[in-house]
């Protein structure tokens, strides 16, 4: 299990994460999406003690990675711009981190075979292709055998086959109960592979939860609404038992309400509005309502 | 610590840098050798000094050092070893140890080479040759300041990161900033890391080292001096490194 509870980082003048919370289940795959930029890559660092949070704690069952007793067998973890020294073998890089991690030599061909490179072990990285580079990254990754993976931006850089070949390992890892984030700026990537979602977007949540709840249009109608005061506007609608989440803008996105019942509470409540249509979404639409993004 | 440490030595293993310097050290210090003996007339009490202090290991083994720990920066390997092993000073560490393992071996390869080809070329020219144990203790000493000075090395390296600027700021310390110091302040240049302190240790003639009349300190002074710029590097590096994010 991992918990992100109140994560906040600033370099500089940028607010990269603010009181940043959500958990992540095991068995499950979890999409960590957000545009370029958002602090997927902050959050996962600070998650994995590569980035000094500012305030919040982000660890695993309670314990921050460097307080696990054996951190590459608990944890594996694939980061955006994995690198390898050029001069050194695949292999090599693999005895390396086993040597430092304390696993056994003979994963190391394990993982090798796994994830097909196992013919180009004893080649030099540098003579590696993308592809073969994440597939590298991924066999660091998996090690130590651990129950948590974590995957920024995994399939960057990747071929078609790649990427179905990422989807389908994700899928065999949650459904050998692990737990595992993936994160990508790109929803039509993983929202393939994912069963739930942890929207963020300049560092701060915007949704959280099961991907068809967050995202998908089985809630029936979706409304999206804009008045000069959305506070008031969103505390009569939940007072009504509507479902409603934040939609960029001071927008309100109400699900499962078609416009004129949500007109209708404002109406009520005297609140005026100054935007009020039905929203036809997909995926994307909605992943981008909830980033801000739409229209950007 | 021992796992950090063996992936640490496979790390220098693997690369062709650590071989190819390794190799221009182990083949200058036996060029300098091979000439020295075959083309100079040294005496029964010069000998030792004129041709079996040609090793040459601290000064490569100490560019290894800076090369070796400032390339996991520029490789950003540095992420994915602090991913296997979080602890970074434990890290730091293992890396310091291993390059002075490395010093220190390279430095004992060196020496026997450049021993065999000085026995061997003085007593085909019936030339005098050191007392053997002579010769054994500057084997030793030799190595002990390869280690040192790799251990130096890792420490400059991980307070500079960027590889040319380190590199060409240890160049620039041994051949400008201490041969200075030494010429117009002696009292301050003696505790030069990088030339007076090594010559100390090894308790070279500061005569035949280029120092001239200038009072070295006596080695074990010498060897206190290096192990506190050592500590020094160390401590600073370790407090950059923890408190450094890695974005």
């Amino acid at each position: 299990m991992i918990e992100i509870e109140n994560l906040s980082k600033r370099f500089g003048k940028v607010e990269a994460v603010s009181g940043l919370s959500f958990s992540v289940a095991p068995g499950r795959v979890t999409g960590f999406l957000g545009p370029n930029g958002a602090g997927k890559s902050t959050t996962l660092r600070m998650l994995l003690g590569l980035v000094r949070a500012d305030a919040g704690a982000a660890t695993f069952a309670g314990r921050r990675y460097e307080e696990l007793p054996h951190p590459s067998a608990q944890v594996g973890a694939v980061l955006e711009d994995a690198s390898f020294h050029p001069g050194r073998s695949g292999r090599n890089h693999l005895r390396v981190l086993a040597a430092a991690g304390g696993h056994p030599p003979a994963r190391i061909d394990e993982v090798l075979e796994r994830i097909g490179l196992a013919d180009a072990a004893d080649r030099r990285v540098k003579g590696y292709s993308m592809g073969m580079r994440q597939r590298l990254a991924i066999a660091a990754a998996m090690l130590g055998d651990p129950d948590v993976l974590i995957l920024d931006e995994p399939t960057n850089g990747l071929d078609p086959p790649g990427i179905r070949w990422v989807r389908e390992l994700l899928r065999a890892e949650a459904g050998r109960g692990r737990t595992v984030i993936v994160s990508s700026h790109l929803l039509s990537e993983v929202a393939q592979s994912v069963d739930d979602v942890v929207v963020i977007s300049r560092g701060k949540l915007r949704a959280n939860g099961p991907l068809e709840r967050v995202l998908g249009s089985s809630d029936g109608p979706v409304t999206r609404v804009r008045s000069a005061d959305p506070t008031r506007l969103r505390d009569l609608l939940a007072a009504e038992g509507m479902t409603v989440d934040a939609g960029g803008d001071d927008a309100l996105i109400v699900r499962g309400t078609d416009p004129a019942a949500v007109g209708r509470v404002a109406n009520r409540g005297s609140v005026d509005l100054v935007e009020l249509v039905a929203v036809s979404r997909s995926l994307e639409d909605a992943f981008l309502e909830l980033t801000g993004e739409a229209g950007e | 610590m021992r796992g950090l440490l063996e992936a640490e030595l496979i790390k220098l293993r693997t690369t062709r840098t650590f071989l190819a310097l390794a190799g221009a050290a182990v083949a200058t210090s036996l060029l300098i050798t091979c000439l020295v003996a075959l083309l100079s007339e040294p005496t029964e009490s010069s000998v030792l000094t004129d041709v079996f202090q040609s090793d040459t290991s601290g000064f490569f083994i100490t560019i290894l050092a800076i090369v070796g720990i400032t390339g996991e920066w520029r490789h950003r390997t540095i992420t994915s070893s602090l991913l296997a092993a979080p602890a970074r000073v434990r890290f730091l560490l293992a890396k310091t140890l291993a390059f002075a393992v490395a010093g220190l071996l390279l430095s004992l390869l060196i020496s026997v080479a450049i021993t065999i080809a000085g026995y061997a070329i003085l007593s085909s020219r019936d030339l005098p040759t050191p007392e053997f144990s002579d010769a054994l203790r500057q084997i030793g000493l030799n190595a002990i300041v390869a280690a040192l000075v790799a251990s130096f090395g890792v420490g400059l390296g991980a307070l500079i990161r960027n590889q040319p600027v380190a590199i060409v700021g240890l160049l620039l310390i041994a051949f400008v900033v201490e041969p200075t110091l030494i010429a117009l302040a002696p009292d301050v240049g003696v505790f030069g890391p990088t030339g007076a302190l090594p010559t100390s240790i090894a308790d070279i003639d500061p005569d035949a080292a280029g120092y001239g009349d200038v009072d070295l300190l006596s080695p074990g002074l010498a060897l206190l001096a290096m192990l506190a710029w050592i500590g020094a590097a160390f401590a600073l590096a370790a407090t950059l490194l923890k408190t450094r994010d890695l974005t």
